[in-house]
């Protein structure tokens, strides 16, 4: 018998009014007019909560771009479902958030780009960071846990310690210190992102103080990048096996990236109920367990650990999804990784924000350096 | 980070919340969720963290353990109280 999934990743929409140059989002981006109504995400927070799940994590591109996310949030709470949303703050303003913890939300989980302004909306490719700032401070007004997000990266990793102490004084419970990860438009950008082993290094020591410092009063949330890990993270907790995303356009995947992997058809909640889907469809099943495992995961002690690490990564990087993942160091593949860091640790330091009156002005300065991301049709 | 004083008034950090009641066997069982997963939670540990509602205070929860679980050594109740409570503080669960 196949466990309960634990939690649901609601990708409410593709639209964005950031760009991050980071963005683990799909390069194709499922379009506006194919987005599921609020009666079929109302339906599909009932059929989670029935299938045992706890929590429901609301995402995009940005959720409020949804006009009806306080009657997607309020459908998530009735179902029985921790409601945590995961927001860049556009959109939001104190009437809004107010409506939201009224209708049942949980949990708000705040992106910031960086603590210095020019920097943050120079990644972000938009004017976010003063409004962030602003909403932060409403947010506390209300009693719902309040975490904030930093992806870090080459270009702001070295001033680590100043973004901790800008944050604190935000005082949210948790903070969560994310390195970034190389899907989507982040391995497009990827030699703009990855960080030299110095900068790592570093930034481990500037965490772990900052841990000792703020125990009790902020949890630190933070994992070492998988490039320059021994062994490969535990993606998603393995196949299949806690959580199910659902797309924009009620697509169900098994985790945010899955759609690269040629050959397998997910199915769509439009057709096909949660609970089927999680059980039987062959997506679900394609990489669950152990069956699938090629050497040198198959006979490897930490197979249960990791579950051979992440599917996607090993399509990306290897061209074969079915692939140990080439950030193990036991993979056949690992040289993959192993060239894209000797190339971060050669190559010179980092770029520096450029002032632009426009995100195209933005684009057009940043074309020698990185994509930022689109918007869906 | 200090343990309680007598006079604290632990409670549930703000977003964490009670969820479904359930039954292990004969055993009352409930959950705690919070913003990156659920506590399930029986026996001596439900009893403490039913009693953390602001109100009370370190002190009283003691006492009313202490009534409950008669025999105990009370030393060994405070001390044991005192580090679940810390536990839950350091993972911004419990406030005190």
């Amino acid at each position: 018998m196949i466990p309960n999934p634990l939690a649901l990743i609601a990708e409410v929409t593709h639209r964005c009014p950031l760009h991050c140059i980071y963005c683990s989002n799909p390069l194709e981006l499922a379009s506006v007019n194919s987005e599921l109504s609020t009666e079929e995400w109302i339906d599909i927070f009932q059929q989670s909560g029935k299938l045992g799940m706890l929590h429901a994590h609301f995402t995009g591109g940005e959720p409020l771009a949804r006009p009806d996310l306080i009657e997607l949030i309020a459908g998530a709470r009735t179902a029985g479902l921790y409601t945590n949303l995961i927001t860049s703050g556009i959109g939001l303003t104190e009437s809004r958030l107010k409506a939201l913890v009224d209708a049942g939300l949980d949990h708000i989980q705040l992106s910031f780009q960086d603590s210095r302004q020019d920097a943050a909306n120079w990644i972000a490719g938009a004017k976010a960071h003063a409004h962030k700032i602003e909403l932060s401070h409403i947010i506390r007004h209300h009693k719902i846990a309040f975490t904030v997000n930093l992806v870090i990266h080459r270009q702001n990793i070295d001033h680590l310690e100043e973004m901790i102490a800008f944050i604190e004084q935000l005082a949210p419970e948790r903070m969560e210190i994310a390195h970034t990860q190389y899907y989507g438009w982040a391995l497009q950008n990827r030699a703009a992102l990855l960080p030299t082993r110095a900068q790592l290094e570093n930034a481990l020591e500037t965490v772990a103080a900052a841990e000792k410092r703020l125990a009790g009063h902020i949890r630190i949330d933070s994992v070492v990048p998988d490039y320059y890990a021994r062994f490969p993270k535990a993606c998603m907790g393995g196949w299949g096996r806690r959580l199910m995303l659902i797309n924009p356009s009620g697509k169900v995947l098994p985790c945010h990236a899955a759609e690269v992997i040629p050959g397998l058809e997910f199915e769509n909640v439009r057709k096909k109920k949660l609970e089927y889907i999680w059980r039987q469809s062959s997506s679900f099943q394609r990489f669950r367990g152990e069956e699938w495992m090629p050497e040198p995961c198959r006979s490897c002690d930490r197979r249960a650990e990791d579950f051979g690490g992440c599917r996607c990564q090993a399509l990306l990087l290897t061209g074969d999804a079915a692939a140990t993942d080439p950030a193990c160091s036991l993979s056949l593949a690992h040289s993959t990784v192993e060239s894209a860091l000797a190339e971060a640790n050669s190559s010179a330091a980092v770029s520096q924000p450029v002032p632009a009156a426009s995100f195209v002005q933005l684009q057009q300065r940043a074309a020698h350096l990185w994509s930022y991301r689109t918007n869906p049709e | 980070m200090p343990p309680p004083e007598d006079s604290s008034q632990p409670r549930l950090a703000a977003g964490c919340r009670w969820g479904a009641e359930t039954k292990a066997g004969s055993e009352q069982e409930r959950m705690i969720l919070f913003p990156e997963g659920a506590i399930k939670l029986q026996g001596t540990g439900l009893q403490i963290l039913e009693r953390c509602d602001g109100e009370r205070t370190f002190g009283q929860i003691i006492e009313e353990l202490q009534t409950q679980f008669g025999v105990a050594d009370p030393v060994k109740i405070r001390a044991d109280i005192s580090q679940f409570l810390e536990q839950l503080r350091y993972k911004r669960i419990v406030d005190y």
